[in-house]
């Protein structure tokens, strides 16, 4: 036991964990050419286990395809690290007066690790467009997907049902929450092209009997699925809804086909729903109006000086109304929700926000100050001694 | 001796300083110096003329000067002067160097010995290159070096033919001595040529030849308005500092609407007539009341502008750049004899030549006015990293006066100001800074800090490669001075450490305010995060005692190569955030400092045995 302990609060042990740790950032950096920030940090970052794979793009990938490198992933080096510093702190460390430096780095360290696996873990992004003069009060997430039943019966408000697209599995039923009808997913596609049936080229048999798929002759093409940055994968399935009586029909729905499409109707008696597959959203209780945007460049040129929005957040507790601009490097923080300028389309008109809730956004800032604080000191103190030592000898 | 040996090393000093600050020799009648202050608006900044004609002759050329078939050798601003008032002249002036003209594939191009060709050389085989443009990769990023020199070479003609067209329309030489006359016709010609538009749409009688003659001034000045290169014109005073100036052509358009055609415009084709006559009078009383007109309507600029000119002669960085070679040298010498007085000066020529780099990262900020702001791009970086290691070279000198801090900080202060030179070539190095990193708190504090990081992971890589070498080679080599580099390597990786975290840290506040997250595992962040932990790994390996001497520096040497790789190697990804652009020729550099390296690491992990110095010799005796 003792001997076991021993090995995990070793130096030698630190030294090569965080030789690891250099070799897999160093080929989590590399790997970022062929599969985008995203993908490669769940990979590599996110993982116990990270295996690296000759690009296809460099030389002499002929003779070198076969060449894997695995190594160990984040999860299993940040846990071994904070293994490793917390034997190191019951079995070598004595709190002293000399040592505080060291305690402020290792606790602020500690304090990092645990961090950004919170962040992993509860951060949620999305983002918000907003037309000028407009307002929205929902953001769409750009990765995850949702199908929807929406029930337009009331005047004042709609009903929407929402089933998240981890639970559309071929084969697999989902009673649809609140509503008599029940989704069974016949197909799904993370990415595919979605067009009109061309003579003889029907990739896909469409099982469709309802909605866009018959009227307009619809078809999907799967295609691998990207992790591009900017690039959106076009979520699709071919979805059965059954109500107590039976089959109501075969819609294929995908996050293309939106508001530019006629509605997908699923009647059943009296009562009524649209289908749509999209981006997941998450709705908000207050609306964010933008006033106005505007996109400033340097005089002379197409360099970007400043982009800015101001917008008017109008929430249903009026006593929450504010006013903001939001440009760079000033975000809004608002109900434990962050708004940055992200981009904007539409020849200026509209503005486009990253909309972040990340609960353990203070964290890292403690951290980086105990260990800022901690580095001052320390080496303070190393300096301090080196000068004295100087002016004696 | 000693003494002379002293002395005789800050003679030198001295000359070097001098050389930047002499006045430019100019043994015409035209007052150039004037000339050269007129100012333009570039890249979104009010700067001389003579910025735009140094930053496109290195471009072009990728040096400063020309050098005439008569074989006189003009400055930027006179080929400048050449080239926007007698083109034909400056024509025949061999300003686009090609590095393998054998390899274009251009029957009948390359010269024997000869990489830099004249527009006149190349003007046979324009079909030839604007083919073989096509033919290229279109995306920059894919082009083989072949592909990228026939790139180079057409926009280089591009950039030739607009900056030539900057100050008037260019046409036959009978042209440009009548651009005063041209410019009178062309206004009296307006208000009856659009009458004569008016009747001819109305299906009226009109004067067929005045009309053609207007319409014909309309496509001219069209076409000059797309071509033009700078924008000289400033709009009316007062000046919004956002306010775009106009190009030549735009202004000459822009009086068919009824505007009065800017003083500005005329005076120029005054300019290029006294130019072209060789009336130094006329040309010098023009620039004088052009220079008067920019004061009176743009009096917070004027000096600024003029400092820019003065800045860009005396050249700083290149005066810094002989200072660290002189220092270099100065120290070697030492250490084979006149060691005091050599060291000593070497010493004080290191003070010299970290003030004068001092005084060009301050010109900088002056410039740009963004004060207590060091990097602003890759070229900037560059400069900024050998300051830094001259820096620490300077505090080590101070404490060890051994001259090997004084040696290793001149040589990381010229090699990182030879990267910024070739950086240089691609254009004004003083540009503006895209939104989100437009924020001078930060580039104040995170880019220099993290930056100050790489020069401290350099500098003890450079300590740790005179370790390598001494340790080998020289006799002189104790167990003292062993023991006094490795103090010198644990310390500034302390410092290399402290500095890379603190950095690391900024940056992630930085980022979490402009996109919401800390860390975006982004290559140039994932390339800062290496630094450190490189940093935590030489430590806590010496804390451990699981690296003695040798073993630090080998890992101080591969501190050396993380950086480069964070410095350059993230840049060529070409992804991410921080992606700010390099050429592919970095690519080969990056492996071949990296190989460098590994080969000094090789060398000292030779065994004792071969060692020559008494260190080494007292290590083999141990150990046998």
């Amino acid at each position: 036991m003792k001997a076991l302990l021993q090995f995990f609060a070793s130096l030698r042990l630190t030294v090569v964990l965080l030789a690891l740790s250099m070799v897999l950032i160093f080929f989590g950096t590399l790997a970022q050419v062929e599969t985008g920030i995203w993908k490669t940090q769940k990979d590599y970052f996110e993982s116990v286990l990270a295996i690296w794979a000759y690009p296809e793009a460099w030389i002499a990938y002929d003779q070198l395809y076969w060449l894997r490198i695995p190594m160990p992933g984040g999860y299993l080096l940040g846990g071994m690290l904070l293994i490793n510093l917390l034997a190191a702190h019951i079995t070598r460390f004595k709190f002293s007066a000399k040592k505080a430096g060291i305690f402020l780095i290792h606790i602020g360290l500690i304090l990092l690790l645990i961090s950004e696996l919170l962040t992993d873990l509860l951060s949620e992004e999305s983002q918000m467009s907003v037309d000028e003069g407009a307002s929205s009060h929902y953001s769409q997430e750009y990765r995850d997907n949702e199908l929807v039943l929406i029930d337009r019966m009331h005047a004042d408000f709609d009903t929407v049902h929402s089933i998240p697209i981890a639970l559309l599995k071929p084969g697999k039923t989902v009673a649809v929450p609140e509503s008599p009808l029940t989704i069974r997913t016949v197909s799904y596609y993370p990415n595919a092209q979605i067009g009109r049936s061309q003579e003889g080229a029907a990739p896909v048999e469409s099982p469709a009997n309802q909605g866009v798929a018959v009227k307009m002759n619809v078809v999907v093409t799967p295609t691998a699925v990207t992790y591009a940055e900017n690039q959106i994968n076009t979520a699709t399935a071919y979805v059965e809804v059954l109500s107590p009586e039976g089959s109501l029909g075969i819609w294929l729905v995908s996050n293309v086909i939106d508001d530019r499409f006629p509605p997908q109707m699923v009647t059943l008696g009296e009562q009524s729903w649209e289908i749509v597959l999209r981006l997941k959203r998450h709705y908000y209780p207050f609306a964010v109006e933008l006033v106005d945007f505007s996109h400033e460049k340097y005089p002379g040129t197409e360099i970007p000086f400043n982009y800015s929005s101001e917008v008017m957040v109008r929430h249903s507790d009026t006593t929450k109304n504010q006013k903001a601009l939001i440009y760079m490097n000033h975000p809004l923080r608002y109900e434990g929700l962050t708004f940055y300028q992200a981009s904007f389309a539409n020849d200026d008109r509209t503005s486009i926000f990253q909309v972040v809730r990340n609960p353990g956004w203070i964290l890292p800032y403690v951290s980086v100050l105990l260990m800022g604080v901690g580095m001052l000191v320390q080496f303070g103190m190393h300096f301090f001694k080196f000068l004295k030592k100087r002016a004696t000898a | 001796m000693k003494k002379f040996a002293f002395t005789l090393i800050l003679i030198i000093a001295a000359l070097i300083v001098a050389s930047g600050f002499k006045p430019a020799t100019n043994t015409s009648d035209f007052d150039v110096a004037s000339f050269s202050e007129l100012p333009v608006q570039v890249g979104g900044r009010i700067k001389p003329l003579d910025s735009v004609a140094r930053n496109t002759l290195l471009v072009l050329a990728a040096r400063q000067k020309v050098v005439t078939p008569e074989g006189v050798t003009l400055s930027p601003i006179e080929w400048f002067m050449d080239l926007t008032m007698r083109p034909e002249v400056a024509d025949t002036y061999r300003v686009f160097k090609i590095e393998f003209p054998d390899d274009l594939g251009i029957a009948g191009l390359a010269q024997k010995g000869q990489r830099h060709y004249a527009f006149n050389d190349l003007l046979p085989h324009f079909d030839e290159i604007l083919r073989l443009y096509k033919e290229i990769n279109p995306e920059p990023k894919k082009r083989s070096p072949y592909e990228q020199q026939i790139a180079d070479l057409n926009d280089g003609l591009t950039l030739y033919h607009r900056v030539m067209h900057s100050l008037h329309p260019v046409g036959t030489p009978e042209r440009l001595d009548r651009l005063v006359d041209e410019y009178q016709s062309y206004i009296s010609s307006i208000a009856p040529g659009l009458v004569a538009l008016r009747q001819q749409q109305a299906g009226e009688d009109y004067d067929a030849e005045l009309l053609s003659r207007f319409i014909q001034f309309g496509d001219d000045y069209l076409k000059l308005s797309k071509t033009a290169y700078l924008r000289v014109v400033p709009p009316i005073a007062p000046v919004d500092p956002l306010d775009d100036w106009k190009n030549i052509g735009l202004e000459l358009l822009d009086v068919m609407r009824g505007d009065d055609l800017s003083p500005y415009v005329t005076s120029y084709a005054s300019l290029t007539m006294a130019y072209r006559l060789d009336q130094a009078d006329m040309f010098n009383k023009t620039v004088e009341e052009l220079r008067q007109r920019f004061i009176g309507e743009f009096p917070n600029d004027i000096d600024r502008v003029h400092f820019e000119r003065v800045f860009n002669q005396a050249q700083p960085f290149y005066l810094s750049m002989q200072l660290y070679l002189l220092i270099f040298l100065t120290v070697c010498i030492s250490w084979l004899r006149w060691s005091a007085p050599l060291a000593k000066a070497a010493f004080w020529v290191l003070l010299l030549a970290f003030t004068v780099h001092t005084l060009g990262l301050v010109a900088r900020m002056y410039i740009q006015e963004r004060y207590g702001v060091f990097v602003t791009n890759l070229y900037s970086s560059a400069v900024f990293v050998g300051w830094g290691a001259v820096l620490l070279g300077v505090i080590l000198e101070k404490f060890y006066k051994n001259g090997v801090g004084a040696a290793m900080a001149s040589l990381v202060g010229f090699c990182t100001l030879i990267i910024a030179h070739h950086l240089s070539m691609s254009g004004d190095t003083l540009e503006m800074m895209r939104a989100v990193l437009d924020s001078n708190f930060w580039l104040a504090t995170h880019v220099t800090v993290i930056t100050f990081g790489y020069s401290a992971m350099f500098f003890a890589g450079a300590l740790a490669l005179i370790f390598t070498v001494l340790g080998l080679f020289s006799k002189h080599f104790s167990k003292e001075s062993a023991k006094s580099i490795v103090s010198m390597v644990y310390g500034i990786t302390c410092f290399a450490t402290l500095f890379s975290l603190v950095g690391t840290i900024l940056g992630g506040i930085w980022a979490d305010q402009s996109w919401g997250r800390f860390w975006g595992w982004d290559p140039k962040e994932n390339g800062a995060l290496m630094i450190v932990i490189m940093g935590a790994i030489v430590l806590h390996a010496r804390w451990g005692g699981i690296v003695k001497e040798r073993g630090l520096m080998a890992l101080a040497i591969c501190g050396s190569i993380v950086t480069v790789w964070s410095w350059f190697g993230t840049n060529l990804l070409g992804v991410g955030l921080h992606a700010y652009g390099f050429t592919s020729s970095g690519f080969w550099w990056t492996i071949g400092f990296a190989a460098s390296q590994i080969f000094f690491i090789c060398l000292l992990y030779l065994p004792w045995r071969y060692w020559r110095s008494a260190f080494g010799k007292d290590k083999n005796r141990r150990e046998c």
